[in-house]
């Protein structure tokens, strides 16, 4: 017997009588009279920084909050200033360097700050390589919490999507906390 | 009356400032729980939902497995199944030999250091990169985690600096900030991630009805360790499957809050197949799981979902620290994971518990490990480690609390000790003049 049919085989003989599947309809979850507040608040909390887009492009925000960046990756069309773009780069590693990468998420989750961000891109190194991350995010779309969130999510063309919520962050050095352990060092929302 | 545990306990504890931090530590990692717990309302009826659907999971573990089993083969995902250690380091091994890999970058797994699974495959010449910070401060030092998600909680900023000085992974000799360590780390591994042909992560959760993989880390070491190589490898004990994103929901939400007292992880990401021009296989390791699941007094273990709530919470571990378990995983959960893996090795784990249940009333999935931890406590005759004296000692006091008789003649009988002097014994006994039920009697007589 293979290894498959023997461990199922151990499971069912092993599993105890059924319990039910509990109903989740009724889980009385957070709701916020002002969610975009409430993930403004979420966002900063866990070390992001929020930002309108208002009048300005996206060009003319980045420029503004980095001055400095001399790598720019992106593949959204209204990003006009991207010196790489993560559709066409040979692999991955052309991206190490990257000061800013601009990426969109879908929607929002106050109860966390969490952003939905499937893979639109070739590589989505993009979203974890960079320096410092920008994502742009509809302002109507912020939903209140986790269940309505998997109730929303949808992949892109490749089979990846990840939740973001603020920059790559660590406590393992003496319970000290870093922000830009391995992956972005900064994340800015641009509610759009 | 010391075990194996209380031995190394009071090494442990002999450095007292250390013993202090650690304990105060850990303490406000609770009290962060705590206010994340009392941050929503719904915090009690998630518990409940949360263990409730791992109790129908597993009563329907086989049927689950293989809708998950299913589901990734249709997402182009090669599934392995993997009865025990040696058949998922094998496997493993294979995979990245086909591949012509001589170095995996990996994410942090309680799943592969259970397999042995880095020693096994540097021995056969590949190199294995831990990419959490914490796993790789102590893969650098030779050590074993002290405690599921905090793994390098026993090194001080000065250890991690005098490692890392001679590592060469920092040039600025004597600078020991934990920011400077920490980017100092990130440009190292940086290399590393670039470098490296697989990638390996571990699982948060499966999900029955998509195949999804999900993993959750703050460091986005999982992402980076997926995003560069083309090999993406993911180590799964059975019991991680859950039915479908509305269960996912429930637990995504409690993980962080309970574990390390955080809304939620910085990157929740869901894998449903390879990358472009990439392969991705799953590993689906039993070593042991379906056997635990037969066990009616211990199944409830497999509930859990590793968040690290119970050993924050533990007073015993607290003040021992995760080096003075013999298993592993240290805290409530792993005195009852190493009394499943082998009772005769970490029975001396059992007495690292003072029944105070302060464990399953915050665990997430309200896994019942107190409890667990007294009935293992009731065999500990058939282990062959139960203490002689301790055992005489509580069944003559169980002779005399079980008979009224007993008891009232042996308590009339005590005060006469009051009178022993210190030089026959080297303490002095001070009973109460007279008996409990004569005292209750003179007191319902008033």
């Amino acid at each position: 017997m293979s290894s498959r049919e023997d461990i199922l085989a151990r499971c069912r003989a092993a599993e105890p009588e059924n319990y039910e599947m509990p109903v989740l309809d009724d889980i009385q979850a957070i709701k916020y009279n002002d969610t975009q507040k409430q993930f403004i608040s979420m966002s900063e909390a866990v070390g992001g920084k929020v930002v309108l887009l208002e009048e300005r492009s996206v060009d003319e925000l980045v420029r503004e909050l980095f001055p400095q960046a001399s790598q720019i990756a992106s593949n959204l069309p209204e990003v006009t200033i991207a010196t790489l773009n993560p559709d066409i780069v040979q692999e991955a590693g052309d991206l190490d360097g990257t000061d800013v990468g601009i990426i969109r998420g879908s929607f929002g989750v106050a109860e966390n700050g969490c952003i939905w961000i499937p893979q639109t891109m070739k590589e989505k190194a993009v979203c974890f390589i960079s320096e410092n991350l920008v994502i742009l995010l509809p302002k109507d779309r912020i939903v209140n919490n986790m269940h309505e969130a998997y109730r929303e999510i949808e992949f892109g063309p490749y089979p990846y999507g990840t939740f973001i919520s603020g920059p790559s962050k660590t406590a393992d050095i003496a319970q000290v906390l870093v922000m830009g352990a391995q992956a972005a060092r900064s994340v800015t929302v641009v509610l759009v | 009356m010391s075990t194996a545990h209380s031995k190394k306990a009071s090494a442990f504890l002999k450095n007292k400032d250390y013993t202090a931090w650690h304990d105060g530590t850990f303490w406000s990692v609770r009290e962060k729980r705590d206010r994340m717990a009392a941050g929503l309302p719904e915090w009690e009826q998630l518990r409940d939902k949360a263990s409730a659907i791992k109790r129908h999971t597993l009563s329907h573990l086989a049927d689950y497995l293989e809708e998950f089993a299913s589901n990734a083969e249709k997402n182009g995902v090669i599934v392995h199944w993997a009865a025990d250690a040696g058949e998922f380091n094998a496997i493993v091994l294979e995979i990245l030999r086909a591949h012509g890999v001589r170095k995996m970058v990996k994410s942090k797994s309680m799943l592969t250091e259970e397999c042995g699974m880095n020693p096994f495959l540097e021995a056969h010449g590949i190199e294995v990169v831990e990419t959490d910070l914490g796993e790789r401060i102590i893969q650098l030092k030779g050590q074993k985690p002290s405690h599921i998600v905090m793994p390098a909680i026993h090194l001080s900023h000065d250890d991690v600096g005098r490692l890392f000085e001679e590592k060469g992974i920092s040039d600025d000799i004597g600078n020991h900030d934990p920011t400077y360590l920490t980017w100092r780390a990130r440009l190292s591994l940086r290399g590393e991630f670039l470098s490296a042909e697989a990638g390996m992560t571990g699982a948060n959760f499966g999900i029955a009805s998509t195949g999804d993989i999900v993993v959750c880390t703050n460091e986005g070491n999982a992402d980076m360790s997926t995003s560069c190589p083309k090999l993406h490898i993911a180590a799964i004990g059975l019991e991680k499957i859950i039915p479908n994103y509305d269960s996912l929901a429930v637990f995504q939400r409690m993980l962080c809050r309970a574990g390390t007292g955080q809304p939620t992880t910085t990157y929740t990401s869901h894998f449903r197949g390879p990358r472009p021009g990439g392969e991705m296989h799953i590993v689906l390791v039993d070593n042991g799981r379906s056997s635990w699941l037969s066990d009616e007094d211990h199944r409830e273990t497999l509930k859990c979902i590793r968040c690290g709530s119970c050993m924050n919470t533990c007073p015993v571990y607290r003040r021992s620290g995760g080096f003075s378990y013999s298993y592993f995983i240290p805290g409530p959960i792993g005195i009852n994971l190493g009394m499943l893996r082998s009772p005769k090795d970490h029975s001396g784990n059992l007495s690292a518990c003072t029944l105070c249940l302060s464990c399953q009333s915050v665990c997430p999935v309200k896994v019942n490990l107190g409890d667990q931890i007294y009935r293992w406590r009731q065999q500990l005759r058939d282990f062959g480690t139960y203490n002689m004296g301790k055992k005489m000692l509580s069944d003559t006091l169980s002779l005399g609390y079980g008979n009224k008789g007993l008891y009232d003649t042996a308590t009339a009988l005590f005060p006469a000790a009051n009178i022993i002097p210190e030089s026959v014994i080297p303490f002095r006994l001070r009973f109460p003049k007279k008996p409990f039920h004569s005292l209750i009697k003179e007191l319902e007589d008033e």
